[in-house]
């Protein structure tokens, strides 16, 4: 197991220790690996979280080029960063919060072989889309690597977030049976991305640490309109095409 | 019996004039709570087929698929309409 570096052990100083990560869980953190499916209102806070706690590879998806109303919620943009690709700008920003950390950029939606592919190569999948059509192949993708889906989703001034570990727990179809009608652009404040988005990170802290108790199987939440949350404990459905008992091989792409 | 209501997601600025319970009558189910529900909404705001439902903290399915359940009083039904990232 790598250990710390002296510089590591001063960096996380403040978060190792009782009720936070032991020195063991620090040094999972660092030989982990996740993926970052969009990093925009909800992915951005999340992935900058990953990163400034330490995750050892962090890998984060999202293209087109950044424009000036993604500037209410995406915190690793900037009035600089508007025209610019949103993978390498936002890449540099992370990186600037931590050197001993490897941030890898994809500048595109993966395909399903690619999302696939990527689950394959890390601990942990935060999907943070805004397609159900996305985060229906990052469950898929999942699934078939074996690793956590953490997705998150919001709306307005509400959010949720979705844990999942896989066949043990309800996944995101087992929620969704029918892929719902979205639409492509829907109204958002970011104090609500950045919250949902944080959780998010914090999620996937525990559950490559192993510090915690991670949400599996839990809906958690959060009308920030209203101010009130929700835990709903979720029912995982035999019958889905995802992951239920007939289902080996997964369901087919939507 | 009175049933608390929770709309979240997509569809909580047009539950914003829902009363905080259902009056339910006794052995009510959580279909008959969702066609009350939807007499309180306006038209065409009711939760559509694909919105969670979760009564006391239990996820039974969606709107539009879900096992029969009797409700009791002092119930909690929560709707969470889709939501997505971005």
């Amino acid at each position: 197991m790598r250990e710390l570096l002296p510089e590591e052990q001063e960096r996380y100083a403040r978060q190792i220790g009782p009720g936070v990560l032991s020195s063991e869980g620090q040094v999972r953190l660092k030989r982990a690996a996740a993926l970052v499916a969009r990093t925009g209102g909800m992915g951005g806070p999340a992935a900058m979280v990953l990163v400034m706690a330490g995750v050892g590879r962090v890998i984060i998806a999202h293209g087109g080029r950044l424009i000036s109303p993604d500037l209410n919620r995406q915190t690793l943009g900037s009035e600089e960063g508007v025209g610019l690709p949103r993978a390498d700008a936002f890449a540099q920003r992370l990186r600037s919060l931590n050197r001993f950390v490897t941030v890898e950029t994809i500048d595109h939606e993966p395909d399903d072989a690619e999302a696939e592919a990527l689950a394959r190569r890390v601990d942990v999948i935060l999907s943070c889309a805004p397609s159900f059509a996305e985060r229906l192949r990052l469950n898929r993708a999942a699934l078939a690597a074996g690793v956590p889906l953490i997705d998150a989703a919001q709306w307005g001034m509400c959010g949720s977030l979705v844990v999942v570990r896989p066949r043990q727990t309800a996944c995101l179809r087992c929620l969704y049976p029918q892929q719902p009608e979205f639409e492509e652009l829907f109204p958002v404040v970011g104090g609500i991305s950045s919250a949902v988005g944080s959780l998010a990170g914090l999620e996937a802290i525990k559950i490559l640490s192993r510090t915690g108790q991670p949400m599996y199987g839990q809906l958690w939440s959060i009308d920030g309109y209203h101010g009130r949350t929700s835990i709903v404990n979720l029912r995982r459905d035999p019958r889905c095409p995802c992951c239920g008992d007939a289902s080996p091989a997964g369901d087919a792409p939507s | 019996m009175n049933v608390r209501v929770i709309i979240t997601g997509r569809g909580y600025l047009p539950a914003e004039g829902l009363p905080a319970s259902l009056s339910l009558a006794d052995g009510a189910t959580l279909d008959d709570a969702l066609r009350t529900l939807a007499q309180h909404l306006p038209a065409g705001e009711a939760p559509g087929g694909t919105c969670l439902v979760a009564v006391s903290g239990t996820h039974l399915g969606t709107v539009g698929d879900h096992p029969p359940h009797v409700l009791r009083e002092g119930d909690e039904l929560l709707l969470v309409a889709p939501m997505a990232g971005g």
